[in-house]
């Protein structure tokens, strides 16, 4: 059953969330885009036809997962981002959505380390996100 | 090698346009036809849903001949859900119609090798050619339906490749 009470959508889910990212030494995220327009045949077949740029996201707050190794598995992490970051880049970039946005990342860059986005999910308040939490995973690379 | 890896994937692409224009992927912000190739995309967890998936796999090189021949085994994985506003009930037939331009567009079982490292790309003096594709048998995991074609692609070496 869902709540119908009516009230007004106020932004102090995401101040709160920004506030707790920074209280527990909230860190910068790199997330390197592509360019949009990168549907030619070369793009298609891996050669590098296409624009790369840095999306600042901050703050953000990564954490290791319960590990579970095995052998040549890499270690998954999952990143906190503030939804506010997100929408304020969104805006600056032009693009629709933070699902759009985090589709076009190939890499994320946290410390100087690059990760892949595993999956992606979000947590809300009177419909609008708060946060963003990505699934990462050490760039193979880098994996030990 | 690489060149006929190219042709072959280019030449599913134009002809899968033709079959099913509406088939498409939207990957980095463009809508393209629904066919990838994996190693050339960003890596995923998990395929993505109804598009084809080229994976290419083994191979075997023949020196005994007055070129060089390359037979590189290509894998196109492909999976359904059905259609969501159909509860999915409509998977099987999808899947189906995977199969079926899967055969489609291998045919016919040849493509002109071109280089696509120049622009526009370069023309060469063989061709790429397959045999037919073999499935391997459906995968049901929960509303998830998938299977696999691999087929081997053959080419000759050709000078300054």
């Amino acid at each position: 059953m869902s709540d119908t009470a009516p009230r007004n959508p106020v932004s102090a889910p995401q101040m709160l969330a920004d506030a707790l990212l920074r209280s527990v030494a909230g860190t910068t995220a790199l997330l390197r885009v592509t360019g949009t327009n990168t549907d030619t045949s070369q793009s298609e077949v891996g050669l590098v036809a296409t624009t790369f740029f840095d999306v600042v996201v901050s703050p953000v707050v990564m954490r290791k997962l319960r590990p579970s190794w095995k052998e040549g598995g890499e270690s998954k992490y999952e990143l906190l981002v503030s939804a506010t970051s997100v929408e304020s880049q969104l805006n600056a970039l032009d693009i629709v959505s933070a699902q759009a946005l985090f589709s076009l990342a190939l890499l994320v860059t946290v410390d100087g380390k690059d990760y892949l986005i595993e999956s992606i999910a979000s947590n809300e308040a009177f419909g609008a996100p708060y946060l963003y939490r990505l699934l990462l995973r050490e760039a193979g690379q880098q994996g030990v | 090698m690489q060149n006929a890896k190219d042709s072959f994937y280019m030449a599913l692409r134009t002809r899968l346009i033709t079959i099913n224009p509406e088939r498409t992927i939207l990957v980095r912000g463009a809508v393209r036809p629904g066919i990838l190739v994996e190693e050339a995309e960003a890596p995923f967890s998990q395929i993505p849903s109804d598009v084809f998936v080229l994976r290419w796999q083994g191979l075997g090189v023949d020196v005994d001949l007055d070129s060089t021949m390359a037979a590189e085994e290509c894998e196109i994985l492909y999976q359904t859900f059905g259609t969501q506003s159909f509860g999915g009930l409509d998977r099987g037939r999808l899947l189906s119609a995977m199969d079926e331009e899967l055969v489609a567009f291998f045919q016919p079982f040849y493509t002109p090798k071109l280089n696509y490292t120049a622009t526009p790309p370069g023309a060469m003096l063989t061709q790429v050619f397959w045999d037919e594709p073999g499935f391997t048998p459906i995968v049901t995991q929960r509303d998830r339906l998938s299977r696999s074609a691999k087929v081997l692609v053959y080419s000759y070496q050709e000078q300054g490749e």
